[in-house]
């Protein structure tokens, strides 16, 4: 079955600063409802709307980063259709005609397909840099039966991304897959947080068999996407089996419920009176900007820089892990530098360390949360002069770091392998009748032998496992020579 | 008729002791007392007794000698279109009745920082959509020359406020003529500046590309000292200029032998005769005096009207979408939101609101937009770069209006007849260059005015040419008896 999907993703710039055409801040999250206003962002009569310099910088990062074509100007354009959360009745967006000029038209993203380990192509039409509405909030009943509505205007005013693509998609997955390698470059690109609440919105265009195209609006997570339209082609498979024909409508993601809707309204055709905002003279992209611009992007690269690991000999998947987060990116280049073992840094932070962070329900995304290079690249050391085998690091040290990352790795060191043999030698001399126990076959004495090297080992952090796998080895030793 | 002093000199003798700004503004008090009634010329009036009471302060500042600004004690009327934190802002719109904003527009901050006193906010056609300022919801003003008359429009208001001695200065707007006409109708002076020298910001938009605030006086002088004081870059505007503010109120009078004029066949033909033949009276005085008068004709000029009218309704639609019952006081009451938003507007928007509205989404439309919308942007364009060649040799004189101040009702009733009233303000608008309309006689009681049209930034030779005019005519600081 052909599959073809096109998207629309909206996503906030929320490391902007300030709002678009005004000094509110970018980021509303935590604020009581509409104190991020002012007169520019509640558009009110005579406030004028002035470029936040910030926004076109990192929406240029984007353009070039998806390789557009960059004009020479971009022109701001109002788009009007009333809405109580749209305080002007109108949006400052961008479109390709009536005199409008985006910041970018005709590029494309190559991604990395993680599913099949492919690199993939998806043409983007066009880049708008727009402003985001306020947010309407209906009480219990939703928006059909609340007998009222709440605006917040915090978010109003918000600067916003909308990247759209070609139909170039073929499947749920690979649509998923597409919108978090955009979300990634833009977070390695400083634009955006992916993970703030409510800071990206998706609308997909769907067509199956050749079909009429359907719009779902309103998905929210990366999740979503391939939920609502792994929803929507079986909605539309079944319609096409009937015999019928799908047609072209604009349909609504319920995520609670899981399933399109139609919209309420009947789709009449869109006017939405586009035209270049007087207010806002063209923007000049000059050549210097786009330089500045390029330098930036090939230093956050994402490609570049999973490749980069990977010439390393590092696996892909535990590359691709590392790339995912920022930070252990981040740690993990500065401990190469040092010097350390690229492999068992990789395995460190890419496998272990992250996954001690997610066990412990600790925000793999927050800087604070990973060890400083130094930490890291000591870690490596322990493990590849073989002062402690990896599985020490890993059991008896990570936890540590993770609850404390800034911790001294020698403050935390375990007694070193060759002490604790001396007390387990003591132990199988004094503890005949266990050892002889183990040896005829009583397994649960090996515990009991554990715990007396414990009691001796004292205060002093030891794993039990490096006990365990001691004891075992010796023991098996004594078998044999008997 | 009578003449006052201008307001420069008057902040001259506030400093000097010879005129205190307390009897001053009891003097513009009774003006008001006796005048408004029946000329309508303010919305909303600020109390007598916090007049006096700032009037006071500043007498004492003067005495004490404290550092005042330039237009210590000086009584200023503002447009109500313009944004004003301590009075009401309604556009003369019902839909905006009694609107306060929460912030003062940036021409105002600029007053109030050069210690003007700002007296109230005056009449215009609502949104200054119009030519007579009959079309606001506040009712009409009246021409305090001829009561029966307009004062023009739709800076009606702060026209007859200076015109029968109810404020020094007045800000108005000017879009497509708007301070010129009724300044031209009023015996005073009105001059839109270079788009981009004032800034807009808190102006609440008709015609955002066409648009300047617009100084407006008794005399040449005190036009250039008002537009010093509001002119110059704001960063709270992309439109503004970065450019300081002119010094224009240096402008000295210019000689006669040194101008080169030019006169446009389009911005003249049409006229009614008392304004020809008053206009060439001083076309042949300054040529006798040894000014350089050459003819020319710029037939894309026949498009300037449609094209004006095309791109104001498209961004006046567009501006005025804001309205819809949420923000401001003209509420629906429906519990649909389409039905609520239809409601509050058809209640809250005028006839002329409405029908431009009409008109500029259409002209906006899907379908329509290359052909008029596009089609006009291209228009004016042609038209700009023309005018910026012309005024780059000369200065354009031209009439301001081509008809007399019309009876009240007379022009209100076919739109076609209310828009020619701006046949030759629009060139100005157009372009983006600064436009001067001073007086130059009466036929009877009624006012007839000239004006000039420079380069961009060229405010100062307006200002000169302005001067020698008035030394001609004798025309300044001139009010209705």
């Amino acid at each position: 079955m052909k599959v073809m999907i096109g998207l629309e993703i909206h996503v906030q710039m929320s490391e902007a600063g300030s709002k678009l055409f005004c000094d509110c801040k970018a980021n509303y999250r935590g604020m009581k409802p509409n104190t991020n206003v002012c007169p520019v962002c509640l558009g009110l009569p005579g406030a004028l709307p002035v470029v936040n310099k910030r926004s076109i910088e990192l929406a240029l990062l984007a353009a070039v980063a998806f390789k557009c074509n960059i004009p020479r100007y971009i022109v701001f354009t109002r788009k009007h259709y009333f809405y109580p959360d749209l305080p002007k009745n109108y949006q400052i967006s961008m479109y390709e005609k009536a005199g409008g000029i985006p910041i970018c038209r005709g590029g494309y993203v190559k991604y990395l397909d993680v599913n099949s380990w492919e690199w993939r192509e998806c043409r983007i039409r066009r880049i708008n840099i727009e402003e985001d509405p306020g947010r309407t909030v209906y009480e219990e009943g939703g928006i059909v039966r609340s007998p009222y509505a709440l605006v917040d205007y915090n978010r109003s005013g918000v600067p916003l991304l909308e990247v759209i693509t070609e139909p170039d998609i073929n499947s749920p997955r690979e649509a998923r897959t597409l919108v978090e390698y955009i979300l990634l470059t833009l977070e390695y690109l400083g634009i955006t947080n992916p993970r703030l609440e409510g800071v990206f919105r998706v609308d997909a265009n769907i067509s199956i068999e050749g079909g009429e195209r359907v719009e779902v609006k309103n998905i929210g997570s990366t999740m979503d996407i391939e939920k609502a339209l792994n929803y929507e082609i079986m909605r539309q498979a079944m319609i096409i089996n009937s015999g019928s024909k799908v047609e072209r409508e604009t349909r609504h993601w319920d995520a609670e419920k899981g399933v399109t809707r139609p919209l309420r309204h009947k789709e009449y055709e869109e006017e939405y009176l586009y035209f270049p905002d007087p207010d806002l003279p063209p923007i000049l992209i000059s050549e210097d900007m786009v330089t500045k611009a390029k330098e930036i992007v090939l230093g956050f690269d994402i490609t570049i820089l999973y490749e980069n690991i990977l010439k390393l000999g590092v696996p892909r998947d535990i590359a691709w892990s590392i790339v995912t987060i920022k930070p252990s990116l981040d740690v993990y280049i500065k401990t190469v530098k040092l010097g350390a073992d690229p492999l068992v840094a990789a395995k460190i932070l890419g496998i272990d360390y992250k996954g001690e962070l997610k066990e412990r329900n600790m925000d793999l995304y927050e800087y604070n949360n990973w060890p400083p290079p130094e930490t890291v690249y000591e870690l490596v050391r322990l493990v590849v002069d073989k002062i402690y085998t990896y599985d020490t690091v890993k059991g008896l040290l990570i936890p540590k770091i993770a609850e404390n990352p800034k911790v001294d790795v020698r403050s935390i060191l375990p007694e070193k392998a060759e002490n604790i043999e001396d007390i387990i030698d003591s132990v199988i001399r004094e503890e005949e009748k266990a050892v002889k126990d183990y040896l005829s076959g009583k397994k649960q004495a090996l515990n009991y032998l554990i715990g007396m090297v414990i009691r001796r080992v004292g205060k002093r952090a030891v794993d039990p496992r490096v006990i365990r796998e001691a004891l075992e080895n010796k023991l098996s030793k004594l078998k044999s020579s008997m | 008729m009578r003449k006052v002093k201008q307001s420069w000199e008057l902040v001259e003798d506030f400093m000097n002791g010879i005129e205190d700004p307390v009897e001053h503004i009891y003097r513009v008090l009774d003006s008001i007392n006796r005048w408004e009634s029946m000329v309508n010329a303010y919305i909303s009036l600020e109390s007598p007794d916090i007049l006096i009471e700032k009037a006071e302060e500043i007498s004492r500042r003067i005495r004490r000698g404290e550092r005042v600004g330039r237009l210590v004690g000086l009584i200023v009327s503002v447009k109500d279109n313009i944004c004003t934190s301590f009075l009401p802002t309604t556009a003369a719109s019902k839909i905006l009745d009694p609107y306060i904003p929460p912030y003062d527009a940036t021409v105002v901050e600029r007053l109030l920082r050069e210690d003007a006193i700002i007296v109230g906010k005056t009449n215009l056609d609502e949104f200054a959509m119009g030519s007579t300022t009959e079309l606001s919801s506040f009712g009409p003003t009246r021409n305090p020359w001829d009561l029966d008359r307009v004062p023009g429009g739709s800076s009606g208001g702060s026209a007859a406020s200076l015109s029968y001695g109810g404020a020094d200065l007045s800000l108005g707007s000017d879009t497509g003529g708007s301070a010129r006409l009724p300044a031209a109708y009023t015996a005073t002076v009105g001059l839109k500046p270079t788009y981009g020298l004032v800034s807009r910001y808190g102006l609440i938009p008709y015609g955002n590309s066409l648009e300047q605030i617009s100084p407006m006086a008794r005399s040449v002088k005190d036009v250039a000292l008002l537009l010093d004081i509001i002119g110059g870059f704001d960063p709270l505007d992309a439109t503004s200029l970065n450019v300081d503010s002119l010094n224009t109120f240096n402008s000295i009078k210019a000689d006669a032998r040194d101008l080169k004029i030019c006169i446009l066949k389009e911005m003249v033909e049409g006229a009614d005769s008392p304004i020809n033949s008053m206009f060439w009276k001083i076309i042949e005085k300054l040529e006798s005096e040894g000014a350089n008068i050459e003819y020319y004709s710029l037939p894309i000029l026949s498009k300037a009207l449609p094209t004006y009218y095309t791109i104001a309704f498209a961004e006046a639609a567009s501006n005025l979408a804001r309205y819809a019952g949420i923000f401001y006081p003209t509420k629906g009451s429906s519990s649909s939101w389409e039905e609520y938003i239809g409601e509050s507007r058809f209640k809250g928007f005028g006839r002329e609101v409405k029908r431009r509205i009409m008109l500029g989404v259409y002209a906006l439309s899907e379908g329509y937009r290359d052909e008029y919308y596009v089609a006009a942007t291209k228009v004016r364009r042609v038209i700009r770069d023309e005018i910026v060649k012309l005024t780059s040799k000369c200065i354009i004189a031209s009439q301001v209006s081509p008809i007399l101040p019309p009876r009240l009702g007379e022009r209100i009733d076919d739109p076609l007849k209310l828009y020619y009233m701006d046949m030759y303000t629009v060139v100005a608008n157009l372009a983006g260059v600064p436009a001067l309309a001073q007086p130059i006689g009466f036929h009877g009681d009624l006012p007839i005015g000239i004006q000039w049209i420079g380069g961009p930034l060229e405010e100062s030779k307006l200002i000169s040419i302005g001067l020698l005019i008035e030394d001609i005519t004798g025309l300044r600081g001139v009010i209705v008896d």
